[in-house]
């Protein structure tokens, strides 16, 4: 790919959302140009997805000077773990276009434009300064979506999201130029390339603890891990539904990705060192999110926790220290994505039909609307981990790969079988199945355009449960190599 | 060869269910489709899967070849292949002949049962879909695949007992069904994956595990073996884990026929034969099983002698049943376990069948009080649950008879008298609350309202016959040597029986005539008490009996409120008032010390000199200490 084609994906949404801003166009037009970016994206994806090479190093390298004299550089790559992220953005977005299609203003659509260029630059960012300025670039947009569209209190979630998650990536920011200078120190010349600064071998442990800490704290911020979760709830429950559908099913997994992308080669001692303490993180997480949620009434915070509950489990997956746990970790966070995102604009759309978030108010939908019935129920299956669904494949090597890690906490961890099940078969009762007598006479079934935008997040569901292999083959190589050269790990 | 065609016997009704599922949401959605459309698939699946079970099991007779077909790699990972296959051994097939078998009359019976319901194609949609879980469950060639049945069955249990969504209750019974399998599950994984580590490394399926597993040492086996059976006492409701099944009574009654008596309980079972290689490598855990077997069926049988509701009499009979099983295979005789699964299916679809009948007849009636005389209304269903009764109370020659005589036979020729004793007694409490069920229902001179008869269809009544023709013969295939039988299904399933206890031929006779005295014996106790039973209003039961001994309360204090208390603690309490507070505590913090620097600019002259003098001073002393 010659023509820099992850540039290209990085940029196209920005410059039709600067150009629709620009230009004169309705709300109408917005949207339809907003769709057809996201499946030009979508087909660009399917090219690199095409072409990519079953190794485990970077592919569709860019590099170009940006400030050659700090050596900071705009230089791009992907490898199998972004891939799979990049795969799961490009085919989301347009279905989630598809469900936002009514009632959205020209503002909304510019700015899950320009979230998508944050998230896809942060995705493929090789340079710690660009990956920097993407990470705060995304918070933007966000920043706007949910204090203009939101709803509640949603001035005060927005400054609270916003400033606390700027606030971890400070720290980060500080480590990164310690990092540059660092280097600067040892070899005599700039650099922030991910590539030059993993050669640092002057920091003392005290130093690298410290930096470690300081990168950990902004991921974790994101993910959200215990406990830097209080931003959650609020932000969840007031967003518009395109903003809680992007938070929750790809930035979360954004805070995940950076520590596999950058924590983990920059210090892959430390890494290995403290995985257990961040495997038991994870677990506690989710249990502890998962009890929380049991008997929460809006359902936006109940699927907050849910959705913070499972990315506990991802965070143990990935510090495993095994092939089996960070591939389940890698395909949790694709599951896990899909369904929370569907659940996400099923709600959306409960909401927006009938302007209700709380689990009592609700009731009888099944009989109104048997089709959102049955694709609710199959991203909750997919949630719960029901064999046949990617989520069982995904908590199954999770599992797999904690008791491999160590025994008592593999047991521990198999209690996810019960953790989602206990409070999302009673939110389906409840809010759902149930006749509570309340009127949901407002509540319309899916229509064919909001049945086509969930169906390819069904397949995939679906498939990715019943045939795994197919989607493992373009990671495994990914896996291996974080395995054996960057951890070191022979199995 | 013509292997692939196992998973074809698992892909047929999982097709038909998608194709039903589809056609439903059509009909709904935009025009009706017919009734017989949807009968139409639902009864053809079964019988297919039936007929290619029957074609590999007329390839099994007289050798011991194992069909096995790997359909395609699930998954690879760090050089390690896990395989979506299939295998048919003697034990498998012959458990898909029965369910595809028992499952097609009760899909038959549905057909007339469900017939003015308005979830007709849904409901065929939910029982296809059970059908292929459990012959997927069975037919998988390993752990894993055998899992995705497990849940698949779980999952589909859930489905049909909130069927009837619209009432809470009926989701809730649903939903603990639900959860209480899964606390099940839990233990399959932990087993499984323990498995895993410790004996996958040459391929993980049965037949591997088989040679694998020797070389493990006996406190893991124990502790794998455990697990296991924690799935198995989720799956087939024995105690603890028990409390779901009654309440999965809110399903339809075909429902309960097909899935919480004929079938998917005794997975529990089939999954403890299954894994007989491991059992058979750590005896104790086996004992503890049998104990939980003997204990449940005792438990569960002085429960149903009180119980008022006629299916909640056939749940707790059904969990009184499976502990017969679970004493025979957890005594090593794995035969004779599945051989009771197998009779046990005839007879209580049979008696969940005829059940079903009385109660559309009634009008839904359930409350057997509020019933009587139906022998005369209904001589039918009379004459075939009186065999199913016969059949279940242990009375020769009919089927539970020759089951239930093998597993006390094999609790007391592996020494557990004990255990026999438990068995022998729980005999006696069958015989009698199933008679008083007859006698109550049948004989009963409650009933007097002179409503009209609901009509039963002959798709209802047809499959009664048949079972009860099974009820009678399937204990044929067991006769044992001593009635000069040549227990056909011992043979079958190869001799596994690994007690080296052996009973003298008149021992067995004293046994066998023990058993029968103690059905007569509940049964005249209950003729005593019940026959024409009169009374003038529905008598209203109280005591720890009736209340269940308290179960279901107990498991509502311990656990699920408490964990409802933890969750508002940790949600409310932890994260609203502590945690949240020292976040934007911080962040006042910070307003805070802003407004306090912010005074320092006061444009006071004097102060900003006074400022200008301490700091002057400091850097001079600083300076002085560190050039001095």
């Amino acid at each position: 790919m010659d023509f820099g084609i992850l540039s290209v994906i990085i940029f196209l949404p920005m410059f039709v959302a600067f150009s629709l801003l620009l230009l004169p166009v309705s709300s109408k037009i917005t949207r339809n140009i907003a769709f057809m970016t996201a499946i030009v994206i979508l087909l660009l994806a399917g090219m690199v997805y095409y072409n990519f090479e079953l190794t485990g190093y970077m592919q569709f390298r860019e590099h170009h000077s940006w400030i050659s004299s700090y050596g900071i550089n705009y230089s791009l790559g992907i490898d199998g773990l972004s891939l799979i992220i990049l795969m799961l953005i490009a085919t989301l977005i347009p279905c989630a276009y598809l469900w936002l299609w009514d009632g959205r203003t020209k503002g909304y659509w510019v700015s899950m434009l320009l979230i998508q260029t944050g998230i896809t630059g942060t995705l493929f960012s090789q340079d710690l300064i660009l990956f920097y300025f993407f990470w705060e670039a995304m918070l933007l947009p966000v920043f706007m979506i949910i204090g203009m569209f939101g709803t509640g209190n949603r001035v005060f979630s927005t400054i609270k999201i916003t400033v606390y998650t700027i606030m971890g990536s400070l720290f980060m920011l500080i480590c990164i130029l310690y990092l540059g200078v660092a280097f600067f120190y040892e070899f005599g010349s700039w650099s922030f390339a991910l590539n030059d600064l993993i050669q640092i071998t002057t920091l003392s442990r005290a130093e690298q603890i410290w930096l470690f800490a300081g990168f950990m704290l902004a991921f974790a911020i994101k993910i959200p891990l215990f406990p830097f979760h209080t931003w959650l709830l609020e932000t969840y429950s007031n967003s518009p539904t395109g903003g809680v559908f992007l938070l929750s099913s790809i930035m979360a997994k954004l805070g995940v990705y950076g520590i596999v992308r950058f924590v983990m080669p920059l210090f892959p001692e430390l890494y290995k060192e403290f995985a257990p303490y961040f495997v038991w993180i994870g677990i506690f997480g989710l249990l502890y999110f998962g009890i929380a949620a049991l008997m929460q009434i809006n359902i936006k915070k109940m699927f907050a926790y849910s959705s913070a509950s499972h990315l506990g489990f991802i965070v143990t997956g990935i510090f495993s220290l095994n092939a089996y746990g960070m591939t389940g970790a890698a395909y949790l966070i694709i599951a896990h994505a899909m369904a929370t995102g569907g659940l996400f604009l099923l709600i959306g759309k409960l909401e927006y039909d009938l302007g209700i978030k709380s689990i009592l108010a609700l009731g009888g939908i099944a009989k109104k609307a048997p089709l959102f019935t049955v694709f609710f129920a199959i991203m909750l299956l997919c949630i719960v981990g029901l064999p046949g669904t990617n989520g069982f494949v995904s908590e199954f090597l999770i599992i797999l790969g904690t008791f491999g890690f160590s025994q008592s906490a593999g047991i521990v961890s198999a209690l996810t079988v019960l953790v989602a099940a206990s409070f999302m078969f009673w939110l389906f009762q409840r809010a759902i199945l149930q006749d509570n007598g309340n009127d949901v006479s407002q509540m319309k079934d899916l229509n064919l355009r909001e049945v086509l935008g969930m169906l390819p997040l069904i397949f995939l569901i679906i498939g990715m449960g019943v045939y795994p292999d197919w989607f493992f083959y373009k990671i495994e190589p990914t896996i291996q190599h974080y395995l054996i050269d960057i951890l070191e790990i022979r199995t | 060869m013509s292997n692939f065609l196992l998973a074809w016997i698992v892909l047929i009704p999982f097709i038909s269910s998608f194709i039903i599922g589809v056609m439903y949401l059509y009909s709904i959605k935009v025009a009706r489709v017919p009734n017989f459309v949807f009968s139409l698939f639902g009864l053809s699946a079964p019988l297919l899967s039936f007929l290619l079970g029957f074609s590999f099991f007329l390839q099994m007779i007289g050798n011991d070849e194992i069909f096995l077909y790997k359909a395609y790699r699930w998954l690879e990972i760090d050089g390690y292949d896990i395989d979506m296959g299939f295998m048919a051994d003697k034990l498998s097939i012959f458990m898909v002949l029965f369910i595809t078998f028992v499952g097609w009359l009760i899909h038959i019976y549905a057909s007339g049962y469900m017939k003015d319901d308005k979830g007709y194609g849904k409901f065929f949609f939910y029982f296809n879909f059970f059908l292929a879980s459990m012959l997927l469950l069975v037919l998988g060639h390993g752990p894993i695949i055998m899992f995705m049945g497990w849940e698949g069955v779980g999952f589909s249990s859930y489905l049909l007992i909130s069927y009837y969504y619209e009432d809470g209750e009926n989701v809730k019974a649903g939903n603990k069904a639900f959860i209480a399998n899964r606390v099940g599950d839990f233990g399959f994984i932990v087993a499984m994956v323990t498995m895993f580590y410790y004996a996958g490394s040459n391929g993980f399926d049965f037949l591997n595990l088989k040679e694998s597993l020797l070389s493990v040492p006996v406190p893991v086996l124990t502790f794998i073996g455990f697990s296991l059976f924690v799935g198995a006492i989720g799956k087939s409701a024995q105690i603890p884990l028990f409390v779901w099944l009654p309440d999965a009574m809110a399903g339809p009654t075909p429902v309960s026929a097909l899935i919480h008596a004929a079938t998917m309980v005794t997975a529990g079972v089939y999954m403890v034969a299954r894994f007989h290689f491991l059992y058979d490598l750590i005896p104790h855990v086996g004992l503890f099983i049998a104990y939980v077997g003997a204990i449940s069926a005792l438990f569960a049988a002085i429960i149903a002698t009180k119980q008022t509701d006629i299916k909640k009499i056939l749940a707790y009979s059904t969990m009184s049943q499976l502990g017969y099983m679970f004493i025979a295979v957890g005594l090593g005789g794995y035969s004779v376990g599945i051989f009771h699964v197998f009779t046990h299916a005839f007879f209580k679809a049979l008696l969940f069948m005829g059940a079903g009948a009385v109660i559309v007849a009634l009008h839904h009636e359930q409350n057997i009080f509020k019933m009587g005389g139906m022998k005369k209304k209904t001589p039918l269903v009379y004459f075939t649950m009186l065999i199913a009764t016969l059949a279940i109370s242990g009375i020769p020659p009919f089927a539970g008879f020759f089951s239930k005589d093998e597993i006390l036979l094999t609790a007391f020729s592996s020494g557990e008298y004990l255990l026999w004793i438990i068995g022998v007694f729980t005999a006696i409490l069958t015989a009698y609350y199933m008679f008083r069920l007859l006698f109550v229902v049948f004989y009963g001179k409650n009933y007097k309202e002179d409503k009209k008869l609901h009509f039963l269809p002959k798709s209802m009544t047809t499959p009664l016959v048949i079972l009860a023709i099974g009820s009678i013969l399937a204990g044929f295939i067991g006769i044992p040597e001593l009635l000069g039988g040549e227990n056909l299904i011992g043979s079958w399933l190869g001799n596994w029986k690994n007690s080296s206890l052996h009973v003298t031929h008149s021992t067995e006779i004293i046994l066998m005539v023990i058993n029968i005295f103690a059905a007569l014996l509940g049964i005249f106790i209950a003729y005593k008490k019940f026959y024409m039973y009169d009374m003038k209003e529905v008598p209203i039961f109280t005591g720890i009996v009736w209340n269940k001994f308290y179960i279901d309360e107990i498991y509502d204090t311990l656990i699920v409120h408490k964990i409802k208390q933890l969750s508002i603690f940790i949600s409310y309490k932890i994260d609203v008032h502590f945690i949240d507070k020292i976040v934007m505590g911080l962040s006042r913090g910070f307003i805070r010390s802003g407004h306090y620097i912010a005074k320092m600019q006061n444009a006071n002259t004097r102060f900003y000199a006074f400022t200008m003098l301490i700091g002057i001073s400091v850097i001079s002393t600083y300076l002085i200490m560190v050039l001095r």
